[in-house]
């Protein structure tokens, strides 16, 4: 800061001010942002209920000058049994997520808590999952799949993601940094490891796993190639798989507005869960950074 | 193969109660918009009220390629779809790779021969569903590039709305006339698999074949035909400046139309109905323009069947895949999409004349159909296609000179086939 | 596998079982409770990587049926194939167009939004928004953006008197168009971790800083960013991981071109499998790639955990 000495007070009220400046530079510099990186979806919003489906000057436009329709909307769900989509898709993402903290949650506390041979070698071997290439894994999975005789159901397109590995990572760092005391104290008590944990570990871990079902959702909810590959009737479709029978075309034209209606009943369930949840959210992925 | 056809007898005569239906897969890709996938969806259903024999689970699977890629891994574990609805020109690579059975035998089994089975089918589809002498595909729904043009704009320009350019040079006039600073006159799809069909159109409209439609493994593409074909693309943009430059995807062209920045464009006649749904001028379809004679190749989908089925599975896959081929299923969908109906015999119903005198566009497309060749199929189609697409977009961008890249794609192209043609017509005694 | 284990062992009982049994449970225990994800990792990773190691030695010629043995030769087959040696190049340009950009502005939105306040909260809200977007719907609004001539993008260039560009269409432009999209996508993502990294950080040593009279840019240059390695590895392996194994976008928009402009590793292994019947050399591609991510991690995470002991 400055060398010249006045005052504390005039320099704290000095610095105080540039503080109140600084602040507003940055709000300003956030507007701005936050427009930008809104604009893909105000887009979309207006297109959605723009009577122009297909193109014409005014596709373009941000601004919602016309008069607005639910023609979109209405083809969108003629265009596809919607009410089946929502529930296959929550059954696939939400039924991930239970098994998945049930297997990351023990795996976790295995690699957390207990000690045993080959405990590193065996969590990097875990990690070996982050790294495969969804698209070489389709024909060897797709045939697991068959064996296990789940081809064409929903449990076939979860299977492959019951185990993650990214979860039992975030669980493994989440329990490192619970101290021991808490479930060494329960142990005393006489409490089994299991009731530790599920007691003790658990209940202090809800950010980390919260944190993690956030990012597990958002990419199940999302998913298109695997779930086509493994389902075969129109009622166990999800929702990607709805709109990509009007987004995608190979020949001819595309419908923007049909295609943003899609868009947005594809994304509204997980936009409204965030938009209710988000300080929890992101508390949650703040305290799971916490170290103990 | 005589117990196949008694069995297939069996099946059909046999009581429903004591014999269990027969289930099958159908696999079908949407190319045009979500409304097919509903009335694709809503024919199986009447199939499978219509009989007791065969019960079929239709299943929408995205695109061509989604459709390939699925269909093929669903065989390889153990679940082979019996029919699949395949992009055309895949038919060729998927024998090669061994994905699919001959339809001979079951063509035996119904006391017919190929030739009589093709014989309501137009000339142009008949390649594309043979492969080495035998039936491999059903054509099923087909298209042409058509030449797309905005009427108004060829009011505006001082040109002949009824008369659009027939020939590269009227196009080219055509197309200066109707260029101006904010809107271009010529517009073609240019992403991957639409590029190398125009090429093809362009290049067999200018004298030349683009591949050996009897051997998987030549393409002509360092040839006078298709160097005329790409200098006249390259000359487009750079010369002429009646094209955008750069590459252009189909979506992208049709929309730019739709808004009225391009004037004209080639495109296929499967975008007709979606074109006069969302056009809001007046629009007019023409043949493509011709530098040395008229002709098109056929695009489109064709009804394939996977190895790996049981002898009831593959009959019962049969027996859907004629009635989708019947002449009045075939009918109805060519109304309803806008591709043409690859069976003649549907045209001579009266719901055709009635469509067609109401649709005078649909009338453009099928009078062109006389012009039409197959479309290419080689070794390796896909890269083999690549192989020119990549160099045509190159001369798009002002990266490449047409010679150049003609030379360069034909290099690649004969890398790419070569060990298919060392095994075949290079392999000698 | 919960209520089975604890059926085995009550706790009453667990206490008052001699000392050999309780030490071969103890000596079981990690292996039952990994047994569920090992299973299942081994189901549809490990049998995976199996066959493609197993498939990257063996050549199917298209057409033939055969399968041979070729030892290494898919791997020089690879090297010698100029897609893939430009999806090499291309990959390692949008990874330095990607993964600095993104995680920047991660670092930045997170600093920005630090604070609990309703503005931030709405602000945080949209940041995540394209992180949520399926990546089908994503790719075909891009493309409406990116439309030459009448999409969204182009459209509003005009009204600033700008010319367009061709942004998917240009080999020099589309990759960056690429580049742009997966920022966008990623960097609210990214935020998240910032936000839960920043929360770590001991408030004195910041007050401290500020005392010793650090201005904003020192404070972060020389004690939050350090402060933050942890984190910054962590989440440098999670971008990293992300540009080798997200392709979705490239498969809608571009399919690799114009003229393999955008074409990426991972999508020369999809196109190589699914289009050109390569098998062979798509499984040696991938086995690159997967033994370069695993290199690349482990190096990370030990990295991070160090930095880890280190701040602690």
């Amino acid at each position: 800061m400055t060398a010249e000495t006045g005052s504390l007070h005039s320099a704290s009220l000095r610095s105080g001010r540039r503080r109140q400046r600084s602040a507003l530079v940055v709000a300003g510099l956030m507007a701005i942002t936050a427009f930008l990186w809104s604009t893909p979806f105000l887009w979309t919003l207006v297109a959605s209920f723009r009577p122009e489906t297909a193109g014409g000057i005014g596709m373009a436009s941000l601004l919602p000058d016309y008069i607005p329709t639910l023609d979109n909307f209405r083809n969108a769900f003629e265009s596809g049994d919607f009410a089946v989509y929502y529930v296959n898709t929550a059954i696939v993402a939400f039924g991930i997520l239970a098994v998945q903290i049930v297997t990351i949650s023990l795996a976790g506390y295995a690699f957390a808590r207990l000690s045993f041979p080959g405990r590193e070698t065996i969590f990097y071997v875990f990690l070996l999952q982050l790294m495969l290439v969804p698209p070489i894994l389709i024909v060897p999975n797709l045939r697991t799949i068959v064996d296990l005789g789940l081809y064409g159901s929903l449990a076939g397109v979860m299977a492959p993601y019951f185990a993650s590995a990214f979860g039992t990572f975030l669980m493994r760092q989440t329990f490192r940094q619970i101290p021991r005391d808490f479930e060494e104290a329960a142990v005393i008590d006489g409490a089994h490891w299991g009731q530790a944990l599920w007691h003790v570990l658990l209940p202090m871990a809800k950010p980390g796993l919260i944190a993690f079902s956030l990012v597990s959702l958002m990419a199940h909810w999302n998913e298109f190639l695997w779930p086509l590959m493994v389902l075969n009737e129109p009622r166990t479709h999800t929702l990607t798989i709805g709109l990509a029978t009007f987004a995608l075309s190979t020949e001819g034209g595309r419908e923007w507005g049909l295609l943003a209606a899609g868009t947005l009943l594809v994304m509204a369930p997980l936009l409204l869960l965030f938009a209710i949840f988000q300080r929890q959210f992101v508390n949650s992925f703040m305290f799971a950074g916490l170290k103990g | 193969m005589r117990w196949i056809k008694s069995l297939a007898v069996a099946v059909a005569l046999a009581p429903t109660a004591t014999w269990a239906q027969t289930k099958i897969d159908f696999f079908f890709p949407v190319p045009v918009d979500g409304k097919l996938s509903r009335e694709m969806t809503r024919l199986v259903k009447v199939y499978n009220d219509s009989q007791k024999e065969v019960a079929v689970t239709a299943a929408y699977t995205g695109s061509y390629d989604d459709t390939k890629l699925k269909a093929q891994a669903a065989a390889k574990a153990g679940k082979p779809p019996a029919v699949v609805l395949m992009s055309a020109n895949f038919v060729l690579d998927l024998k090669l790779a061994g994905d699919i059975v001959s339809l001979e035998p079951l063509l035996k089994a119904d006391g017919t021969t190929k030739a009589k089975f093709l014989d309501d089918f137009w000339p142009a589809v008949h390649a594309n569903a043979i492969v080495d002498g035998d039936l491999y595909a059903i054509p099923f729904q087909n298209s042409t590039p058509l030449l797309y043009y905005n009427k108004d704009h060829f009011k505006e320009a001082g040109l002949d709305p009824e008369k659009p350019p027939q020939t590269w040079a009227e196009l080219v006039d055509a197309a200066k006339k109707l260029t101006r600073s904010d809107r271009m006159g010529f517009g073609l799809p240019e992403g991957y698999d639409y590029m190398g069909w125009i090429m093809e159109a362009l290049s067999m409209s200018n004298g030349g074949r683009y591949f050996n439609e009897e051997y998987g493994g030549e393409v002509y593409y360092d040839t006078p035909s298709m160097l005329g074909a790409a200098q006249f693309v390259e000359d487009l943009v750079f010369k002429h400046k009646v094209m955008a430059q750069g590459v252009v995807e189909g979506p992208a062209l049709s929309t730019t139309f739709l808004a009225g920045k391009v004037s004209m464009m080639l495109l296929s006649t499967g975008s007709l109905s979606f074109v006069r749904d969302n056009m809001k001028q007046p629009f007019g379809v023409a043949f493509v323009p011709r530098n040395v004679r008229n002709a098109v190749p056929i695009g489109g989908g064709s009804l394939v069947m996977f190895k790996g089925l049981s002898e009831e599975q593959k009959a019962a896959g049969w027996k859907f895949a004629k009635w989708l081929s019947s002449t009045e299923t075939l009918g109805g969908w060519s109304r309803f999409t806008g591709y043409f109906s690859p069976r003649k015999s549907p045209y001579d119903t009266a719901e055709m004349k009635d469509f067609m005198a109401k649709n005078p566009e649909a009338k453009v497309a099928l009078d062109q159909l006389p012009y039409a060749k197959p479309w290419f199929a080689t070794y390796q189609t896909v890269a083999v296609r690549k192989a020119l697409e990549d160099e045509i977009q190159a001369v798009l961008n002002g990266k490449k000179k047409a010679p150049q890249a003609v030379k360069d794609a034909q290099k690649n192209a004969d890398a790419l086939m070569k060990p298919y043609v060392d095994q075949t017509a290079l392999k000698l005694p | 596998m919960t209520s089975v284990a604890a059926a085995q062992a009550p706790f009453d009982a667990s206490h008052a079982r001699p000392v050999s049994g309780h030490r071969l449970q103890r000596r079981l225990l990690p292996w039952l409770l990994l047994a569920p994800s090992l299973l299942l990792l081994a189901a549809f990773t490990y049998l995976p990587i199996g066959r493609v190691a197993w498939e990257s030695l063996h050549d199917k010629p298209h057409a033939t049926g055969k399968t041979l043995f070729v030892g290494l030769g898919n791997y020089t087959a690879l090297f010698a194939d100029k897609a893939f040696t430009q999806s090499v190049a291309n990959n390692l340009i949008y990874a330095a167009g990607t993964v600095p950009a993104s995680m920047a502005l991660a670092l930045l939105f997170a600093l920005a939004v630090q604070r609990a306040t309703r503005f931030n909260a709405i602000m945080r809200a949209i940041l995540l928004f394209p992180s949520m977007v399926p990546l089908v719907a994503a790719a075909s609004l891009f493309f409406f953006i990116f439309l030459p001539g009448v999409g969204l993008f182009d459209h509003y260039l005009a009204k600033l008197g700008v010319r367009g560009a061709n942004w998917l269409g240009d080999p020099d432009v589309a990759l960056w168009s690429l580049i742009g999209i997966t920022v966008w996508k990623n960097a609210g993502y990214y935020m998240l971790f910032y936000l839960a990294g920043l929360t770590t950080l001991p408030g004195e040593v910041l007050e401290a800083a500020t005392i010793d009279g650090c201005n904003a840019w020192q404070r972060l240059r020389y004690v939050i960013v350090p402060l933050l390695a942890p984190t910054t590895a962590f989440v440098l392996v999670i971008a990293l991981i992300n540009v080798l194994t997200q392709v979705d976008h490239v498969i809608v928009l571009t399919k690799g071109g114009p003229s393999n402009s955008t074409k990426l590793v991972l999508y020369y292994i999809y196109e190589q499998a699914h289009e050109n019947f390569a098998y062979g050399k798509a499984a040696a591609a991938s086995l690159l790639s997967v033994s370069f991510l695993l290199a690349l991690s482990v190096f990370s995470l030990k990295t991070m955990e160090r930095g880890a002991h280190a701040a602690s």
